[in-house]
């Protein structure tokens, strides 16, 4: 199944969930790259405080170009989470 | 001889993600492949925004920090002498106003017999917030009572903070070092203007946690300090045991004061 993003892009689930994992790293300095996986916890394992998971949502918006609620962001638990978000606020095929 | 009774209970309803740190035992419900074509079949609707408005209940609200240590109650007898008792709390209702912007609305007291009327604090405010990539600003109005109901405070303010950048700045300062911090500096108005800054801070070790706020105003060209700290144990699930501290002068009246409490605190989630 592929998506639409904002800008008109076509995406896999696999594609998105590569994108947002990546950008995950980016905001998680000190992390093994390859301990940052789909369940990984944003709160709990990489200590995101609620301010700081708002950081995920311009790097989003520049690279998935999808743009995601600022509350919604508060509720995600996992990096998983976070790539659910974004795929289900792309425009099926 | 002198015999002392303390009793403490507290509720503190926190959203669902900070009872997912809670649980850090669950396993994963299935594997990412079946995830994957879950959200996907979610379609828009799944999974952001599943809560809407939480309501909290913890110790303050003056920040999210703060709202993380359970309110308490802490009843002391002395021998021949009335049942004294400690309360803090405060309870917060926050949800959405549009995509970029929230309302949080709260009423919080710092009371108890054992405390004079002076060191009372009854509080309601209402704080708005925007996220502005890279800080998070905040403007609300609160209102303060002493426990006379004698001295008022009214007050807009308006504070910030940046999102991230330094190391520890909301987020773990590593993944073996679980401590992290965050500033807000801050403008209130009420009977003149009031610059404040607060730093607050936390650790976690396995099932204990710690955590610190510390706020000083410039009060008529004077410095004033105040200063609240926590260390919590989780018992069983969502059942934690925490010992709590506050020393130096709180508003409204700025009185001196300082108390040291032990209490029980329970967290679930409360979203609808």
């Amino acid at each position: 199944m592929r998506r639409k993003d904002e800008r008109g892009h076509w995406w896999t689930d696999g594609g998105v969930e590569r994108a947002v994992t990546r950008i995950v790293r980016r905001l998680s300095p000190g992390w093994e790259r390859r301990k940052i996986a789909r369940k990984t916890r944003l709160h709990a394992d990489l200590g995101w405080d609620e301010w700081y998971v708002l950081r995920v949502a311009k790097p989003i918006r520049a690279t998935v170009h999808v743009t995601l609620d600022d509350r919604a962001l508060l509720d995600l638990k996992t990096v998983g989470d976070l790539a659910g978000s974004v795929w289900s606020r792309m425009a099926e095929a | 001889m002198r015999a002392c009774l303390v009793a403490a209970a507290a509720l503190l309803l926190v959203p669902a993600r900070a009872a997912a740190q809670a649980d850090s035992t669950r396993p994963p419900a299935d594997s990412a492949r079946g995830a994957r074509v879950r959200d996907a079949a979610a379609g828009p609707a799944a999974p952001a925004a599943a809560h809407r408005w939480e309501l909290l209940v913890g110790h303050s609200y003056s920040s999210a920090r703060a709202l993380l240590q359970p309110a308490t109650l802490v009843l002391e007898q002395e021998r021949d002498a009335p049942l004294y008792s400690v309360v803090d709390a405060a309870v917060l209702l926050r949800g959405s106003l549009q995509p970029r912007a929230w309302l949080e609305m709260g009423l919080r007291a710092r009371a108890g017999s054992a405390r004079p009327p002076a060191q009372r604090a009854y509080g309601a405010m209402a704080r708005l917030f925007a996220h502005l990539d890279p800080i998070l600003v905040a403007a609300g109005y609160e209102y303060l009572a002493d426990g006379h109901f004698g001295v008022h405070q009214s007050a807009a303010t308006l504070e910030l903070t940046p999102l991230g950048g330094a190391p520890g700045l909301g987020t773990w300062v590593s993944p073996a070092v679980h401590v992290r911090w965050r500033p807000w500096l801050g403008l209130s108005w009420g009977d003149g203007a009031r610059p404040y800054a607060r730093l607050a801070a936390e650790a976690a070790l396995g099932r204990t946690e710690a955590g610190l706020e510390a706020t000083g105003w410039l009060v008529k060209g004077s410095g004033v300090g105040f200063v609240q700290g926590d260390v919590s144990v989780q018992l069983v699930g969502g059942l934690y045991l925490t010992a709590s501290g506050e020393i130096g002068r709180a508003p409204p009246t700025f009185e001196p004061c300082g108390r040291v409490g032990v209490g029980l605190g329970f967290r679930v989630a409360a979203g609808f």
